[in-house]
């Protein structure tokens, strides 16, 4: 869980230290794949707590669920229909499934400490 | 694969997710709203508004530039402030309906109706009032007409139509049938606004069969307006020009 955080913060400061940035225009997909890639961290974190933890999984939904969020935003804007808010809702749902069991897991583990 | 540790790995994605994180912030963009079509067409419509605006206020900026000119002009003393002045008067003159004008435009001839058979209920149907006059006056004028007269009396702001009984009074002088209508604008905008069918000179002419015979005429000659035209009463307020 902390790692997680630790990890996103350094990211930031990279991020933040780096002199790229990308075009405006695509800021709608990148926010939309943000979510998605969270929502995969999460599902790492819950699934290495409860032990099932594999990497060719997490690295295959970290990748391939942000990039059909990003498609789907893509194409909402061609067709006009604000597609990507299949994305929001099922990652933002799924990511707070996620954070109430590794809260559900932490707290157990406390209390059997 | 060999089992990493879980834990690097995620640590690893998070500073991915930080990096894109980090430069979606430093983008600064604001919050996206779906667009839809309406507010696009909406955005549009201002813009163009706008670019009108602009449009409109570079010919005052020109405009204004010319009447710049001018004054400097004069002070340089290349050209005479009487000249420029007695030009002014002469533009004032014409608005004023003070000069004769020439130019294309049609030429209208109403008589009452001749027939010995009596169209409506009463005779009043079969003769030209003041106010089928001033329809098609009203009609000429929403045509585009720049200056018209009756009967070779100036149509000007302060021109009454009013029945006298048999006749017609206009500008204080007395007319009769047939009542001459000049008018010069675009011949085939003004010759529609009184012939095409559903207008009112259409309905006078087939409907009531009052004598209505509009024709277009390359030239024209509209005499000046005669007459008074001082303010006793009405006094100018305000520094327009």
């Amino acid at each position: 869980m902390f790692f997680a955080l630790i990890g996103i913060l350094i990211g930031a400061i990279i991020g933040f230290l780096l002199p790229y940035t990308y075009n405006t225009a695509y800021s709608l997909y990148i926010s939309v794949a943000i979510l998605a890639c969270l929502d995969s961290v999460f599902g790492g974190i819950r699934a290495n707590l409860e032990g099932s933890f594999s990497t060719k999984i997490f690295v295959s939904g970290f990748f391939g669920n942000s990039i059909l969020a990003a498609f789907l935003a893509y194409i909402g804007d061609i067709l006009g229909v604000p597609l990507y808010y299949a994305a929001i809702f099922t990652f933002g749902s799924r990511l707070f499934d996620n954070f109430a069991s590794i809260r559900r897991i932490l707290l157990q583990k406390k209390k059997s400490v | 694969m060999k089992k990493t540790n879980p834990t690097i790995i995620i640590a690893l994605f998070s500073i991915i997710i930080g990096i894109f994180i980090a430069t979606q912030m430093k983008l600064n963009v604001d919050s996206y709203a779906p667009a839809t079509l309406k507010s696009i067409q909406n955005m549009k419509d201002e813009i163009n508004a706008i670019n009108n605006e602009i449009v409109e206020m570079e010919m005052l900026v020109n405009q204004k530039e010319k009447e710049l000119e001018v004054l400097e002009n004069i002070s340089l003393g290349n050209e005479n402030i009487i000249d420029i002045l007695e030009a002014d008067l002469k533009i004032n003159k014409t608005r004023a309906g003070r000069t004769r004008l020439e130019g294309p435009g049609i030429v209208i001839t109403m008589y009452d109706n001749m027939d010995d058979e009596i169209v409506g209920m009463s005779i009043d149907d079969d003769i030209i009032h003041d106010i089928d006059i001033l329809n098609i006056l009203n009609d000429l004028k929403l045509a585009g007409a720049e200056c018209i007269s009756v009967n070779d009396q100036r149509v000007v702001s302060t021109s009454e139509i009013k029945c006298r009984g048999p006749v017609m009074g206009i500008n204080d002088k007395v007319i009769g049938i047939p009542f001459i209508i000049k008018a010069i604008g675009d011949p085939k905008l003004l010759m529609a606004s009184v012939n095409a069918p559903g207008t009112y000179g259409d309905a006078l002419k087939n409907v009531y069969f009052i004598g209505f015979e509009p024709r277009i005429e390359d030239k024209i000659v509209i005499p000046a307006y005669i007459g008074d035209s001082g303010f006793d009463f009405a006094k100018p307020v305000g520094e327009e020009d």
